[in-house]
């Protein structure tokens, strides 16, 4: 199971990248909307909310065709809001399967992040039933035709001692009461839809809800423009006593009903069961169990308290705590049970007293050692560091290209004192790729990077190091061309440089300087 | 991102969202088939049984005294046998019980048939199953008291000449009121 599991995520790995990188180039890397997804459903939700205040108001649960009619045919009512309404919820289920997709291909569905999956799974199977009780409300052939077949599969559990397909036979009128509890439903699940969004993000520090404004405001402005053009048409009002032939539908929410015709309703319910299960299970099935990197580790002698790595943690799994020591007041501790071993900790620790066990500051500049201790090193030579996840996986073509590539797993966690100790070693200049901002699969990892580069964020490029000889580049994996590209011309700036200097700076490490705390809820009591 | 790939971005953009509102507006065919539809559907108390009998003093002694009743039934309800015949063929068969674990609670009826269009005979059935007489279940031993309050009677049928149009659905129903069954067809509509 595990390893059809890994295989597939290799496969949509294969998928996204070739998807991510043309939406890079037709969008840029900022309004790539792939990598919005999940924002945009947020968005999306927001638009249903506002514009669904606005429909209710002409809703009556004692005529819903005649009141909805009444909301379509009169422009000046809104045939637009609906149209908007419903094409909001279409891209929302859209969006949604992308944002899944996206997290399963790039493995970070399971350990610290199965929470999230599962209330992502949460989120889309009440999106569906809202979508549902939505379409139902209207009450034309496609929502007694959902709801005929909803109640069909119901009918299958031991439970109900009254079929709930009665309700819709022609023996007497759909009571109002029917209405009223859709009504109340089609309510209720988006305010509870609104908690699960919070425990969605809940283990996120900082968690980006929207999208930047311009996509935000693209996305609403070509649904509504959508709405305009294509406005939505009233279907013919439910009728118990005749078979249509055709039912208007929304493919979106109405997918399964081909499926569900086909089997009897236990059957349908049984797949729908096996399926919902199967997602559920996602975390499970992918998780490296044996094979997980181990989470971060403090050692305690060397933090000096300055709460740099409980700030840039994009997890939250760093606590700072009160400690009497001659070192500092405060000391830092990782809650293993949130940790997914990003590494950004160790990039953002100067003293390099944090990270996970082989990836922490310590552990990079022994591999920078190493690395430049090799005899194939060359003088003047250009370092290429590239995200495993990122530039790493055409690294053969950047050595290919004149780069010699430097992989570490993520941009996000390299110390900066590496790329110091690669120039002081000789290299002509260092080339960092990292992933695109919105695509880190750390979250903040090219973020952090560029600020500790080039804006003195904490643990920084220390101010010696000669900033020509440093670039950063945002290259997704299947940006090949633009990451050969930033190569040479990178390489062609630092030709023009003339040979790299020789090493006059003290070997030694920067300090870090112990923050004055005026963050308390970073702080927690003594264990 | 030059021009070009701004423009292609666009017109992606433009063909996604086409793509997008057709798909919110596709047709599904859901009745390739002319056939009309014969519904079934109606919900009775089935007719409740009683099994009672005289309790012997030995048996009232090892009682605690509030539950000494001298007559001690056991109550279940009947089971009835649902027929139904087109044009004199046999099209559905089966035996309807008392909803609930226990089936003691009210029977429920829901099936649709496939029928051509066109006018034929149909004849329902649905009777007790077992039953001799109405209100006296086989295997009822001397004494035994079943009353009707209200139950389905023991023995209901409806053979009526239907003309089913092309996708019509004709609802055959129990009329509690009457206590016989009654079909049903699509009653006619005010104008919208």
């Amino acid at each position: 199971m595990a390893a059809v599991a890994r295989s597939s995520e290799r496969l949509a790995l294969r998928l996204v990248t070739a998807a991510d990188a043309l939406g890079n180039r037709l969008y840029g890397q900022q309004f790539n909307p792939l990598y919005q997804s999940g924002t945009i459903v947020v968005a999306l939700y927001l638009v249903l909310l506002v514009t669904g205040l606005w429909l209710i108001l002409f809703y009556r649960v004692g005529a819903p065709w005649e009141s909805v009619a009444r909301l379509t045919t009169d422009p000046w009512l809104g045939n637009w809001v609906r149209g908007l309404h419903r094409y909001a919820s279409d891209l929302a289920v859209v969006a949604t399967a992308v944002h899944a997709f996206r997290m399963f291909a790039q493995g970070r569905s399971w350990g610290a992040r199965a929470m999230a999956w599962m209330t992502g799974c949460l989120l889309l199977l009440l999106l569906f039933i809202c979508g549902w009780t939505g379409y139902v409300m209207v009450w034309d052939t496609f929502g007694e035709y959902l709801a005929r077949e909803g109640a069909r599969m119901l009918d299958t559990l031991p439970f109900l001692s009254e079929p709930t397909s009665r309700a819709f036979t022609g023996e007497q009128p759909v009571p109002t009461v029917f209405f009223f509890l859709n009504l109340f439903a089609h309510i209720g699940i988006p305010l509870a839809m609104g908690v699960v969004f919070w425990l969605h993000v809940k283990r996120l520090a900082r968690p980006h809800m929207l999208p930047p404004k311009a996509l935000l405001w693209v996305v609403v402005g070509a649904l509504t423009a959508a709405a305009i053009v294509w406005p939505l048409k009233m279907a013919p009002q439910a009728d118990p006593f005749v078979l249509p032939v055709d039912v208007p539908s929304d493919l979106f929410f109405a997918f399964w009903i081909p499926l569900a015709q086909a089997l009897s309703g236990g059957q349908a319910l049984l797949v729908a069961t096996g399926l919902g299960a199967a997602f559920v299970a996602v975390p499970w099935i992918t998780a490296r169990r044996g094979a997980a990197p181990p989470p971060s580790v403090v050692d305690e002698d060397i933090c000096v308290g300055c709460v740099q790595c409980s700030i840039d943690c994009p997890y939250g799994a760093i606590t700072m705590f009160e400690r009497v020591s001659r070192r500092s007041d405060l000391v830092a501790r990782v809650d293993p049970d949130l940790c997914v071993s990003c590494g950004i900790c160790a990039g953002s620790c100067s003293p390099m007293g944090v990270g996970p066990p082989g990836r922490a500051g310590r552990d990079q500049v022994a591999a920078v050692r190493a690395f430049a201790a090799a005899p194939a090193r060359r003088r003047g030579e250009i370092v290429v560091i590239c995200c495993d996840h990122g530039a790493g996986r055409f690294a053969p073509d950047l050595a290919s290209a004149g780069g010699v590539p430097y992989p570490v797993d993520c941009a996000g966690n390299l110390h900066t004192s590496v790329v110091e100790m690669l120039l002081r070693d000789g290299a002509g200049g260092v080339l960092i790729l990292a992933c695109p901002e919105r695509n880190c699969w750390h979250r903040e990892g090219p973020r952090w990077l560029r600020e500790r580069v080039y804006a003195g964020r904490e643990a920084e490029l220390q101010p010696r190091v000669e900033r020509a000889r440093v670039r950063i580049v945002n290259v997704d994996a299947g940006e090949r061309p633009l990451g050969i590209a930033a190569l040479r011309a990178f390489a062609a700036e630092v030709a023009s440089l003339g040979p790299p200097p020789a090493d006059e700076t003290p070997d030694g490490e920067p300090a870090c300087e112990p923050a004055v705390l005026d963050s308390k809820p970073l702080v927690g009591s003594r264990p | 991102m030059t021009l070009r790939d701004r423009v292609a971005g666009t017109a992606l953009g433009a063909l996604l969202l086409a793509g997008m509102v057709w798909a919110s507006k596709a047709p599904m065919t859901t009745n390739r088939s002319p056939d009309a539809t014969l519904r079934l559907a109606w919900s009775a108390r089935p007719e409740r049984i009683e099994k009672c009998r005289q309790q012997s003093d030995e048996e009232l002694a090892k009682l605690p005294a509030h539950m000494r009743q001298p007559v001690a039934c056991e109550g279940t309800t009947a089971e009835y046998r649902l027929q139904v015949r087109h044009e004199g063929a046999l099209v559905t068969e089966r035996v309807v019980h008392g909803g609930g674990l226990r089936r003691d609670r009210r029977l429920y009826v829901f099936e649709e048939i496939r029928v051509p269009a066109g006018e034929a005979t149909v004849d329902v059935r649905f009777d007790r199953v077992d039953a001799s007489a109405p209100g006296q279940a086989a295997g009822e031993q001397a004494g035994a008291t079943s009353a009707p309050r209200g139950e389905v009677p023991p023995h209901l049928s409806l053979v009526q000449r239907i003309r089913f149009s092309s996708r019509e659905v004709v609802l055959v129903t129990y009329d509690s009121d009457r206590k016989e069954l009654a079909a049903v067809q699509r009653p006619p509509r005010a104008t919208r």
